[in-house]
């Protein structure tokens, strides 16, 4: 027997995530995707209908990533260069101030483990704080396409690690790589979180204009 | 005559959607027909995309309908076929047409074995 489910909603992240990378042009989609869950929830039950809506959401997020920097390829571009610019320009900048405190104090001298720590994952977390800064401002900068610019920047970051990451396991330091690894993917996610935190506020502020 | 004025798979595949829908093709409509008629499961993100490519080429347009509140208060985006893209698909028509000519398909592989 079908359970008839009326009050049956999609699934939240895949909605959120489908909402993330449209673009205002894509609304019906949006709306498109409602109606046929409803649809489907009704005749074959809620499970069924919610397994199909992550289906979608994770089919469509690449075509509406594709679709999004086809729009508007030159500005996406301009702002994924000045944020690879701001990564060369800032990203060591907090490590050096880390640094310079860390030795003003003689940490190395009274604390050694703290020192470790702070020279180590210390300043990796730094570098995730910064990268989610970073998304920020890519999404603050590329107006309605701020998943768009901000997943293109993780793809140009992604091949350049890929490629050094070839360079040093074709030299033997592999051993390194490994533990960098786990803290660039922090930094990719962070920067993406960054540039999805600007998305989803935007979008609430522009819901509660048409809202009133 | 260059490469541009023929359709890709895909996008034959949802012109001749659209024109079997007639004034009932949108993304939901025209998502099913291919889904039901080639039986491959297709994303409403892929119907789109290739949708907004062919209205940039003039082959399709596209209105809004009324939101509904069963849409979450969205409209519905129709399309049309326009007679730049029936002369598209026509002319694709004919040249997979013309390729096929003459040729057997069946047992054709097990031949090459």
């Amino acid at each position: 027997m079908t359970v008839h489910d009326d009050r049956a909603k999609p699934p939240c992240i895949a909605a959120w995530l489908i909402v993330l990378f449209a673009s205002a042009e894509d609304e019906s989609l949006l709306g498109d995707l409602l109606e046929e869950f409803s649809e489907l929830a009704s005749t074959s039950g809620a499970a069924v209908a919610r397994r199909w809506y992550w289906r979608q959401a994770l089919q469509s997020t690449p075509h509406l990533f594709v679709n999004g920097f086809r729009s508007a390829p030159w500005s996406t571009t301009a702002v994924v260069v000045a944020g690879y610019l701001l990564i060369k320009v800032l990203f060591p900048l907090p490590e050096k101030a880390l640094f310079a405190v860390l030795h003003r104090y003689r940490v190395f001298d009274r604390h050694f483990n703290v020192y470790v720590f702070f020279a180590t994952d210390g300043a990796a977390m730094v570098h995730v704080l910064m990268s989610m800064l970073l998304g920020c401002f890519v999404g603050l900068t590329a107006s309605k396409r701020e998943m768009i610019a901000a997943t293109t920047l993780v793809l140009v970051l992604l091949g350049m690690t890929g490629a050094a990451s070839v360079a040093w396991v074709t030299r033997g330091n592999s051993s390194m790589l490994w533990s960098m690894l786990p803290w660039n993917l922090a930094d990719w996610l962070a920067m993406l979180a960054g540039a999805a935190i600007i998305r989803s506020h935007r979008l609430a502020a522009s819901t509660a204009t048409l809202g009133r | 005559m260059s490469s541009r004025d023929y359709l890709g798979e895909f996008e034959h595949l949802i012109v001749l959607a659209v024109l079997r829908l007639a004034d009932q093709a949108y993304g939901v409509t025209v998502r099913q027909e291919i889904q039901n008629r080639t039986r491959r499961e297709v994303s409403i993100g892929a119907v789109y995309a290739t949708l907004d490519r062919l209205e940039a080429k003039g082959y399709v347009k596209s209105c809004l309908g009324d939101p509904t509140p069963e849409r979450g208060g969205r409209s519905k985006r129709f399309f049309a076929v326009t007679t730049k893209g029936v002369t598209a698909v026509n002319r694709t028509q004919r040249a997979l047409e013309s390729m096929n000519e003459g040729l057997e398909l069946a047992g054709a592989i097990d031949d090459c074995a």
